[in-house]
């Protein structure tokens, strides 16, 4: 992995009584576009807030770049961040915005205005330079707040719930011109997000945390194929979490069980009654009812075009998979 | 016009159903004994409204107006009540109905009827000099054998800077301050003349660097507190304060002199507003005010001297026989008298009072 | 029903709601003014009452401009109230803002101690001042009690006296609209410029000085206006060298009692005070276009 960007060693935050942010190690590693998923209150803005700056670790350390960030003001450090709410300042239009920050470095007129424009361009908001923040929409505000926080040229990009206040369609499309202005630039990024597929879809690797520790990191397909415990299992995607015995649970996907009208030959089966269709065009989500009361999801890609879905409510099913379609779990 | 307003609001307030019953009564602050107020109305049935003031410019302002809604106020002779009859601002009195009119003192009648002729709108109430107030050991610890009884005192630089550091206070009122200044030159005090003013004026701001302030009433607290310790104003004024510093905790002893060059007598007189809605009941009243016993309570409480003849008998010793407050007759010769200017000479008198109080 | 009677139907009670201000304005500043006007434009007339001759003469203005002692006290005033609104603004934005940057349940308890001292009469207020700035006044006791001074002079009667009543008495017209302002400040906008790179005091000065700017304008414009024609202040605690307009304006209406001229003299200072409140409004219409 070589040297990391962001070295994060035992780092605890209390606000009153509770633990933000509890004994948190972390490793990210330069040029990743890595992601800090989390519900509501899991700590995963206070652990971006306090590799901003704004917040100081009770205990702990943080290493950016193998410098000791812990008592450097947010305004010394190479880090710049996107705010969830943008905060883009009112009283300066669009380059003055932009310009902000260079301006703090005492970069020279001539090299803000050039600097200005690419990052602009790099946003493809060129030409609206001279527009208010109140005259922008929601899309244009977001690409403003990036490269703002772009053109300073930060070894490190913080971006904070950054898809949150774009409509779907929108947001579904900054996805991967997020993907694609970090691979070109080439900027380390550390996104916070509640939302599992999209951090799924654009990091390179993720922590999932919860109750202010970080439960496991690593790539998508790790995360996705092998979690590590069932709170992992559930968060991301859909699981089936199967009590094999005391202190051992296995996790099975939807899609790796097989659904068929009489009993397949593989490894295991079950048989079962079908309660409930979710059509989704591409594919259909079952949730089948087993003999023991228990229910059980399973998903089906729709190959043919003539019926909606290969099965019906109350038709009776055999659900079958193979050994090693699971992911045993002991927590 | 907020004046005028607010004169007719009262003037509404005061409205006719309560005419016979009520009298509205605008009067310098601690002016009358109060006591004396019930008593009127005990005797008479009337209620009596009454309201104060202290400066007669107030009183001005409200009676030229209009509908003041007052039906017995105090202005002083001159140059006010002068001014406010030549606007014809009074109504003559019916003097049938003031049977107590005999009390009043001959002399001071005299005085008055050279800004009333006849005595025709008004009647004298109280009556004072203006003169200088001093701390007694303060200034002596500063001049042994200060002047104290004379208008060098105030208007000689090489005196008067002698007490800059314990402070000087002198009336804020060109009316009062120029004729002295005049006097001190031995010019006459009610000249109008604008190159005697200017005399006066050179006079007064060649003092004024020495003066902490011109005021017409903080230097009764300030001596009494002693803030300061000369002050150039009302006898009763300094009286008071003399009482005030003689009764504190640390007692201080406060002094009056009447100057010998000579001191402006000043007269405040009681009269009835032309638009008076109860003039029956301000008849009353002003017959009430020429009682001798409520002629003397008030003298008491404002170590002021009254025209009421028979009142002094009613006197303690130490106000009908103090100098300060009731001059001995050859002290009364040397009181001087002012007349009433025109706008043109009372703007300038202004301006210059302005101009010698900002210094420019 | 057509839609036009819809329409009146609903506006009539509207129009009314917006005719109030303008009937309050027209009742009880242009009729006023109307009659100020009006005394100004006559000649002095001591002798009649009101002591006004109506007509149009404009000696009266003619007066203002020609003798010297109206622009030097207009002066005078213009310098006493910049003086007192700039220590104002000073004293009051560091008040504004631990006000807006407190917990929010305890700044009802501080906005109320702001406005705590308007529940005592301003004239004994101004009175108590007296009692403690005189000569033997409680602040000289103090001083020579603690034995630091021996002879601290007498601030009573100074001009240093008046910029302390007119800063005493406005201050609260200073931090409300100051607060006001910046209690709406998003305050990640200053961990955004933090964040850029910008101390904190340059993150003040670029960040949350020009954000509460409106607020500036109006508290400033609120303490200066009245200060400019204030009258009781320097009266009771400032020496009789102090040159104000406000007293120029008492002198001609009481001791001259030439009403024309009085009048004149409050035309003026109306129209020169119009400047700046013309200005504010423009800020506030610009700030309020900015928002929306």
């Amino acid at each position: 992995m070589g040297e990391p960007i962001v070295k994060i060693v035992g780092v605890t935050k209390r606000f009153g009584a509770v633990e933000a942010v509890a004994n948190v190690d972390l490793e990210i590693a330069r040029g990743e576009l890595f992601a800090l998923l989390g519900g509501s209150g899991c700590g995963k803005t206070t652990l971006l807030r306090l590799l901003a700056g704004f917040e100081r670790p009770d205990r702990g350390r943080i290493l950016i770049d193998g410098q000791d960030m812990t008592g450097v003001p947010p305004h010394l450090r190479p880090i710049n961040m996107m705010f969830q709410s943008y905060a883009l300042f009112p009283h300066l239009d669009v380059a003055g915005n932009v310009a902000y920050g260079l301006k703090r470095e005492g970069v020279a007129r001539p090299e803000i205005a050039t600097r200005v424009a690419e990052a602009l361009a790099l946003v493809k908001l060129d030409g609206l330079g001279t527009r208010r923040p109140s005259q922008l929409s929601g899309g244009q505000r977001q690409r403003v707040a990036l490269a703002r926080a772009l053109v300073k040229r930060p070894k490190l990009l913080l971006l904070d719930e950054p898809l949150a206040a774009l409509d779907r369609k929108l947001r579904e499309d900054t996805r991967f011109e997020l993907v694609r202005l970090q691979e070109q630039l080439g900027v380390t990024f550390v996104i916070v997000t509640h939302d599992q597929p999209e951090a799924m879809s654009m990091a390179s690797r993720l922590a999932v945390m919860n109750a202010g520790r970080i439960v496991q990191t690593g790539t998508p397909h790790e995360l996705y194929e092998r979690p590590a415990t069932r709170f992992v299992a559930g968060f991301i995607g859909i699981a089936n979490i199967l009590q094999t015995a005391p202190g051992r649970w296995l996790a099975l996907r939807p899609e790796k069980i097989a659904l068929s009208a009489d009993r397949p030959a593989t490894e295991r089966a079950i048989a079962g009654t079908v309660v409930e269709v979710g059509y989704e065009g591409d594919r259909s989500l079952y949730r089948i009812a087993l003999a023991d009361g228990s229910t059980m999801r399973v998903a089906q890609t729709n190959v043919a075009r003539a019926r909606e879905s290969a099965f019906k409510r109350g038709d009776n099913v055999w659900l079958g998979w193979s050994d090693d379609a699971g992911q045993v779990l002991h927590e | 016009m907020r004046l005028g307003l607010l004169a007719c609001l009262l003037a509404l307030a005061a409205g006719p159903a309560f005419a016979q019953k009520q009298v509205n009564v605008y009067n310098w602050s601690d002016y009358i004994a109060e006591d004396q107020l019930k008593a009127f109305t005990q005797q008479t049935g009337i209620k009596v409204n009454y309201t104060t003031y202290d400066s007669n410019e107030i009183l001005d302002a409200k009676l030229r107006a209009g509908r003041s809604g007052y039906d017995v106020v105090v202005p002083t002779a001159s140059p006010f009540l002068v001014r406010q009859l030549a606007a014809k601002l009074y109504q003559p009195l019916d003097k049938a109905k003031l049977k107590n009119l005999g009390n009043l003192d001959p002399k001071i009648m005299a005085a008055l009827a050279k800004y009333d002729p006849g005595n025709a709108h008004a009647i004298p109430w109280m009556w004072g000099t203006i003169g200088i107030g001093y701390n007694v050991p303060e200034i002596r610890k500063r001049m042994i054998n200060a002047p104290v009884d004379s208008l060098a005192m105030i208007f000689d630089p090489a005196i008067v800077s002698r007490f800059v550091d314990c402070g000087v206070m002198i009336l804020d009122s060109p009316t009062d301050v120029f004729p002295a200044a005049l006097k001190y030159l031995m010019l006459d005090p009610d000249s109008k003349n604008p190159e005697d003013l200017e005399k006066a004026a050179a006079v007064i701001k060649a003092i004024r660097p020495f003066i902490r302030k011109f005021h017409s009433s903080e230097y009764i607290n300030a001596l009494a507190g002693g803030d300061i310790c000369l002050a150039f104003g009302f006898s009763g004024d300094v009286l008071q304060a003399r009482e005030r510093a003689a009764a504190a905790a640390e007692p201080r002893d406060i002094a009056y002199a009447i100057p010998n060059q000579g001191a402006m007598l000043w007269i405040d007189t009681a009269a009835i507003p032309k638009d008076a809605l109860n003039p029956d009941a301000a008849l009353r009243f002003l017959d009430f005010m020429m009682e001798p016993k409520v002629a003397a309570a008030s003298s008491t409480l404002t170590r002021y001297a009254n025209a009421n003849v028979p009142a002094t008998a009613l006197l303690d010793k130490s106000i009908s026989g103090n100098p300060w407050i009731y001059p001995p007759e050859g002290n009364r010769a040397r009181l001087y008298t002012i007349s009433a200017a025109d706008a043109e000479q009372v703007r300038i008198r202004t301006r210059l009072w302005t101009a010698i109080k900002t210094g420019r | 029903m057509s839609s036009r009677s819809v329409f009146l139907a609903r506006s009539q009670p509207m129009r009314l709601v917006i005719a109030l201000p303008f009937l309050w304005l027209g009742v009880f500043f242009l009729l006023p003014l109307g009659l100020v006007l009006g005394i100004a434009l006559g000649t002095n007339s001591p002798d009649s009452v009101p002591p006004v001759e109506l007509g149009v003469d404009l000696a009266s203005f003619r007066l203002l401009f020609t003798d010297d002692l109206y622009l030097a006290a207009w002066l005078s005033s213009l310098r006493i109230a910049a003086i007192s609104t700039a220590v104002t603004l000073l004293l009051g934005y560091p008040m504004a803002y631990a006000i807006a940057r407190a917990a929010p349940r305890r700044r009802p308890l501080l906005l109320m101690l702001v406005m705590l001292p308007f529940w005592t009469s301003f004239l004994i207020r101004i009175y108590a001042w007296m009692g403690l700035l005189s000569e033997n006044g409680i602040l000289n006791q103090v001083l020579r009690g603690s034995g630091l001074v021996a002879d601290p002079g007498t601030i009573l009667g100074t001009e240093w006296a008046i910029y302390l009543g007119i800063v005493y008495a406005y201050l609260p017209f200073m931090v409300l609209p100051l607060y006001a302002a910046l209690e709406k400040l998003d305050w990640s906008l200053l961990e955004a410029a933090s964040d850029l790179g910008a101390r904190p005091s340059t993150a003040f000065l670029t960040v949350t000085l020009p954000l509460s700017l409106p607020g500036i304008v109006a508290g400033c414009l609120l303490v200066f206006i009245p200060a400019v024609g204030e009258f009781v202040i320097p009266d009771l605690l400032g020496g009789t060298q102090t040159l104000m307009i406000g007293k120029v304006l008492w002198d001609e209406f009481f001791t001259n009692s030439d009403w024309p001229l009085a009048s004149a003299v409050a035309i003026c200072l109306l129209v020169l005070l119009v400047g700046p409140i013309l200005l504010f409004q423009r800020q506030q219409q610009r700030s309020l276009e900015r928002r929306s």
